[in-house]
């Protein structure tokens, strides 16, 4: 064990200053959900908010899906670099750069300092997704997009506001470069908003504890974190643990990209090393070396503490090498608009690592990809509509129980899937079907992958455009010790004149017709341990439910109907 | 006449009856009988009756809440229930949202649904989003589903067809066809539950109602056969999930309306006090054994759940359910919370509790581990000869040796360590009621703080300091007071709809049609001709066109565009801090609050004869923290012997039966002429900042 820190703070006003960061986070939360005007911040929860120490280590954060799991370091870390000696208060900072800490063009970092008398005490840092951002299409978010000037406008690290008066300058190139200015007005408010009301709240906590006592409060709270982070990575067997995995294309092509990760374990440490990772893709599924930290951490956090909040002291013990320029740390010119179907390769990686490690805090490879279609076009009275939508999938199986049927990726998080009843009412689109994908099914196993699910488009207008990224769609989630492999995601056109069915992966973009379908299928998650070890009560259940089918039965599991 | 509450409870069964003529109270309290509640309940009765005076005969008024249904449902004790829903959405159930809320748990699955896939059966319709038949019901359908019913010996059967709320023909005509062919069966269409929008939850809805039902329907009928055979034969209540009451046999109709029947007697009594004092806003917390429960009154009226969701956690999703559900917030901390510190020097407190059994260190019942209780023993607030009415001896000793174990891995004394448990309780208590206001667009300093619950009083007053309410209030009866609130609950109907309209003045005929149809509902639901009995309040919800999330809008005033509008602009600006003046408006649906006038609870009176302060004084205690840090003294009194409206000042413990009432130094407490306790800062709540 490393050796312990003293600190003269008592652990009572450290437990009450820890609720109140707490509450100062979920506050900004709340302040973000109720002020925003995009559904995609408070349908999706698409935007995290934290306080940082002075020095840019995370001390208290709020998120509602897993994609911004410690981001704000790095980033606030690039502001840092870039202003060093000239942060003064009233400044607020704002940026949304790949290639300096951030994710993509359409997540907006704002970042307040905040002072006590004088002196930096801590930073406010709310991400937030915008809808639009300018760029090539609508949601500024091509699949097939080859540079970042496609994908919309990048405000690298400037300074937005100057003693409280934003710069005019700067809202006028916001205006004028988005497709929604009002909406993206709106979001600009509401994430000032929420820095405001954290500086508002730290304000009371200076005024009851001093700045002595909470600079000593952040700093217990981080080294506390770190010891238990240590305490977990000490129990585990040393050793390197090594991982590869393919990315079913990039967008731009179908071609497969092999990935893969080092984890080495060493006392307390843990380093990860994504050495011989290719370079950068030319499709936008690359992610920035920001994201990567982040797609990391979140891995990283499920390991040695998935219910405790976040802090960076939980990831000190953690050490992560990436060379520049690849697909997991692509520079500039590379696109990185659907970075999370690169980055969540990189969570897998790991976890697929770790698995067998630790296997009470992990599960077999899963759908994974967030199976994100865009089906628009004109209601019958002229009006654009646009729905957007994520697919839920399988999970895998576990060490000891089947894997999670239709849940939503590791991406995001407490995201729901959107009602047939309110979707129907709302676009001229008919759902004929949404159930288990029973056709190609789980990886079997001791315990099976968990289902994923079938949903059918029926398309009521002409003219319609469906665009779509499935990752996945290939390459099926890997089984673990004996468990077999899941099943790819895809997505699929019926033609209703033809009835021709044309499968697809990723899509730039097809105009359909009136009573086409669009057919989605997300994976089945990867099995644990082998099939013939499967409890026969267990193989019983899922063929009363018609979940297995006896051919698959017998052919899976070796299954024999007994004599009548 | 006599008007009598019962409230079961999941430890104990209170009884509390109010004799209108004379103000005379009589309380009873037993163990809960778990497998027939009713027992429990009429042991309480002959309680009441024998040693406490109570005369059956003269009881005019008899409600009954409890956790009947929602014990069925957690523990999983209903029949055996199939679900007919639309072909090619089988697995909807089972989907749910899909949303994973316990974000880093790579092992998470949803909540497991109460129809397994087997019983799930399709049948070919199929109704669009306007109502209009798309595809026919296929009758054969229904016939090869009832015989596969029938041959899995089924119980229940739940109905769930898409888009019902628009047209629910297909829905009525499966579950008459399944009526005939499955005799005996519990049949339950989900529009006969629900008529909003949403398929899954409407699907759980309908499962969880035709899941509990028969089981619902034989516990009244004992229930009601025990009260007649025990000469209470007034009409019987049954206290619903709303904040109002129905009926028996309207609660055997939809048993799920019950769901929250206990807590939301809680809030129906809190609005009732808050109109005793005129306050309109009303935040009632109260504190149990194992967890806190909050509430919020705004202008009189209780809020109802927009998406009411049992068993939910921040890390589970729970099952929603699309029943009237009074809101209410649940946090981790109450008497029975156990303090620890972990291997790295943390102190926490919550949210494992003791609960009642083994219980905190000092009822001697084997609990090791010390608890908020214990803290507020060895810091004096509780006096361990009186605790319960005298009742219980608490063990001190015991509760300071465990505190003390505790105290020596912080480097504390037992009185310091007590106090830190107590601060920690109380931190989280504080965030959770800032949390709970402000996420629904309020500020605590807008609010009267109501405190009940046995172990709240304990609380209240630095709750109310920390949060800067105007002020703090107990009511009487505070360790039974879900049972008082229910005898402040009217019959209330809660008509739910989801219906469609741009708002125009063209809505606003076809608007008032279907309210009016609504109003008929209610009448009949009552089973009045008369509509002069029945009470309307009117909400619509309603959003910004582009919008997903509605919000609910009271309209109080007439039915016109104009002012409707201007209504919406207002409730949206308290919910999302915003309005958007130029933004075309929607109507997504509309409910329809009826409450048929009825007599409630009457505000008792505080016979002043004779009651002085010295009158009231037991002398003294020293209190940890009560005053500044270490002991300091604080007076005690008997709460039914203050005369009215004499102030005591802080620092002082207030006495009750089943419970005591701390008053920091700086405040002042009095008991008012409706004998509600008060608690107020010496030179104002509002003005006052910081800790003592």
């Amino acid at each position: 064990m490393a050796e312990e820190p003293q600190y003269g703070i008592d652990p009572v006003t450290l437990e009450i200053i820890h609720g109140k960061l707490l509450a100062i986070v979920d506050e900004m939360g709340v302040v973000m959900q109720r002020t925003s005007m995009s559904p995609v911040i408070y349908e999706v929860l698409d935007f995290a908010c934290g306080i940082c120490t002075a020095s840019a280590e995370l001390v208290a954060q709020s998120n509602g899906i897993t994609l911004f799991t410690g981001t704000f370091g790095t980033q606030l870390q690039s502001v840092i670099d870039a202003y060093a000696g000239d942060v003064h208060e009233g400044d607020i900072f704002v940026t949304n750069d790949p290639y300096y800490g951030g994710t993509h063009a359409c997540d907006f970092a704002i970042i307040r300092p905040i002072f006590h008398e004088g002196d930096l005490l801590a930073w406010a840092v709310n991400v937030a997704h915008w809808v639009d951002v300018g760029g090539a299409v609508p949601g500024s978010l091509p699949p097939d997009a080859t540079s970042i000037f496609q994908e919309g406008l990048r405000l690298s690290r400037l300074r937005l506001a100057v003693h409280d008066t934003l710069s005019p300058e700067i809202l006028r190139i916001i205006r004028e470069n988005v497709r929604l200015p009002d909406v993206a007005m709106g979001d600009l408010n509401a994430q000032i908003a929420t820095v405001h009301i954290a500086e508002a709240r730290l304000g009371e906590m200076l005024d009851r504890y001093g700045a002595d006592v909470l600079r000593e409060g952040f700093d217990a709270l981080i080294d506390t974190a770190a010891r238990r982070a240590r305490a977990v990575i000490a129990a585990l067997p040393d050793g390197s643990y090594r991982a590869q995995d393919v990315i079913d294309g990039d967008g731009v092509s179908d071609t497969p990209i092999t990935v893969q990760v080092e984890v080495t374990i060493s006392g307390e440490s843990l380093a990860i090393d994504f050495t011989g990772c290719p370079p950068a893709a030319a499709g936008p599924i690359n992610c920035g070396a920001g994201a990567l930290h982040s797609a990391v951490k979140s891995v990283f956090k499920a390991m040695v503490a998935p219910h405790e909040p976040s802090n960076e002291g939980w990831f000190r013990p953690l050490t992560i090498t990436a060379p520049r320029g690849t697909i997991f740390t692509a520079e500039r010119p590379s696109p990185t608009g659907w970075y999370y179907e690169g980055s969540v390769h990189a969570s897998e990686l790991v976890w697929k690592a770790l698995a067998p490690v630790l296997p009470q805090r992990f599960s077999a490879g899963s759908y994974s990809s967030l199976c994100v279609i865009y089906l628009s076009g004109h209601t019958p009275d002229g009006e654009e509509f646009i729905h957007i939508e994520p697919t839920h999938g399988g999970w895998g199986a576990c060490s000891d129980g089947d894997g999670a049927n239709a849940v939503i990726s590791l991406t995001d998080g407490d995201t729901y899937n959107y009602s047939i009843e309110l979707l129907e009412a709302k676009f001229p689109l008919r759902v004929r079907r949404y159930d288990f994908n029973t056709e190609n099914g789980p990886g079997a196993g001791r315990y099976r992958g968990g289902y994923g699910v079938v949903r059918d488009y029926e398309v009521l207008v002409d003219g319609t455009t469906l665009t779509g990224s499935f990752g996945r769609n290939a390459t099926a989630p890997w089984g673990i010790e004996g468990g077999f492999d899941g099943s790819a995601n895809r997505f699929e056109v019926i033609e209703a004149a033809t009835g021709r069915v044309t499968p697809y992966g990723r899509l730039g973009g097809r105009r359909l017709h009136r009573g086409d379908v669009v057919r989605i299928v997300t994976g089945g998650g990867g099995g644990w341990g082998p099939p013939d070890r499967r409890a026969p009560e267990a193989i019983t259940a899922d063929l009363r439910a018609e979940l297995l089918s006896r051919d698959d039965a017998r052919r899976l599991y070796g299954w024999q109907e007994a004599a009548q | 006449m006599i008007r009598l509450a019962t409230d079961v409870g999941g430890t104990f069964t209170d009884l509390l009856g109010y004799d209108e003529a004379t103000g005379r109270i009589f309380t009873a309290k037993s163990l809960t009988t778990p497998d027939d509640q009713s027992e429990g309940v009429l042991d309480t009765l002959r309680l009441a009756t024998g040693d406490g005076g109570l005369r059956p005969d003269q009881v005019g008024f008899f409600v009954h809440g409890g956790t009947t249904v929602i014990n069925a449902i957690t523990e999983r004790k209903g029949v055996r229930t199939a679900l007919v829903t639309t072909r090619g959405f089988r697995d909807v159930l089972e989907i749910g949202r899909g949303n994973r809320p316990d974000l880093y748990n790579l092992r998470f699955h949803s909540p497991r649904p109460y129809v397994e896939r087997a019983l799930r059966l399709e049948v070919a319709e199929r109704i669009d989003a306007s109502g209009a038949v798309h595809v026919p019901l296929n009758e054969a359908d229904v016939a090869r589903a009832a015989q596969v019913l029938r041959a899995e010996r089924v119980e229940a059967v739940a109905i769930l067809f898409l888009n019902s709320y628009a047209n629910p023909v297909h829905e009525a005509a499966c579950a008459r066809l399944l009526t005939e062919a499955l005799p005996g069966v519990t049949i339950c269409a989900s529009h006969e539950v629900s008529g909003l929008w949403r398929e899954y939850e409407r699907a759980n809805t309908a499962v969880l109602n035709a899941y509990v039902k028969p089981i619902i329907a034989r516990y009244f009928e004992r229930l009601e056969t025990r009260l007649i055979d025990n000469a209470v034969r007034c009409a019987h209540y049954a206290m619903l999930s709303n904040g109002g009451v129905s009926s028996f046999a309207q609660a055997v109709e939809s048993p799920l309306s019950l769901v929250e029947s206990g807590p939301s007697g809680a809030v129906a009594g809190a609005a009732r006090i808050g109109e005793f004092l005129g306050e309109p806003n009303v935040l009632s917390f109260d504190v149990g054994g194992t967890t806190a429960k909050c509430s919020v009154i705004v202008d009189g009226r209780p809020r109802i759940f927009d998406d009411y969701r049992m068993e939910w956690s921040r890390i589970s999703p729970g099952y929603p359910v699309q029943v009237p559900v009074v809101d209410i917030v649940e946090i981790g901390a109450g008497g029975g919370s156990i303090a620890r510190v972990d291997d790295f020097g943390a102190l926490t407190v919550g949210p494992d509790s003791a609960g009642a059994n083994p219980g905190p260190v000092c009822y001697g019942l084997g609990g090791a581990e010390p608890t908020v209780t214990d803290a507020k023993l060895l810091t004096g607030i509780i006096d361990p000869d009186s605790f319960a009415g005298g009742k219980i001896t608490l063990r001190i000793d015991d509760a300071r040796r465990a505190m003390a174990a505790l105290g020596k891995r912080l480097g504390f004394g037992v009185e310091d360590t007590a106090q830190a448990v107590v601060l920690l309780a109380e931190a989280s208590m504080i965030n959770a009621l800032k949390l709970v206001t402000i996420q629904r667009g309020y500020d605590p300093r807008d609010f009267t703080l109501m405190v009940t619950g046995g172990m709240g009083p304990l609380f209240a007053a630095r709750l109310g300091r920390e949060l800067r309410v105007r002020r703090v209030v107990i009511p009487p009866h505070a360790g039974i007071f879900s049972a008082w609130g229910m005898l402040a609950a009217k019959p209330r109907a809660d008509l739910r709809k989801t219906w469609f309209s741009l708002l125009s003045p063209d809505a606003i005929p076809p608007l008032e049609a279907q309210v009016a149809a609504m109003r008929q509902d209610a009448l009949d639901y009552f089973g009045r001709d008369r509509p002069e009995s029945v009470t309307h309040a009117l909400a619509l919800q309603m959003r910004y066109r582009g919008q997903e999330h509605s919000v609910t809008t009271l309209v109080p005033g007439t039915l016109d565009a104009a002012n409707i509008t201007q209504e919406f602009h207002a409730a949206h600006r308290t919910a999302y801090s915003f309005a958007l003046p130029d933004a075309a408006i929607e109507i997504t649906g509309i409910h329809l609050i009826a409450t048929l006038d009825n007599p409630v609870i009457g505000s008792p009176s505080v016979v002043a004869d004779g009651l002085t302060l010295e009158g009231a004084r037991r002398g003294s205690r020293k209190v940890w923290g009560a005053a500044g840090d270490g002991w300091a003294d604080a007076g005690v009194y008997a709460r039914d012997l203050m005369p009215p409206d004499a102030a005591v000042p802080g620092p002082a413990l207030i006495e009750e039966a089943t419970s005591t009432t701390l008053v920091l130094g700086g405040q002042a407490a009095w008991r008012d002429a409706h004998g509600l306790l008060i608690v107020e800062e010496a030179g104002g709540t509002a003005q006052r900042k910081g800790n003592d």
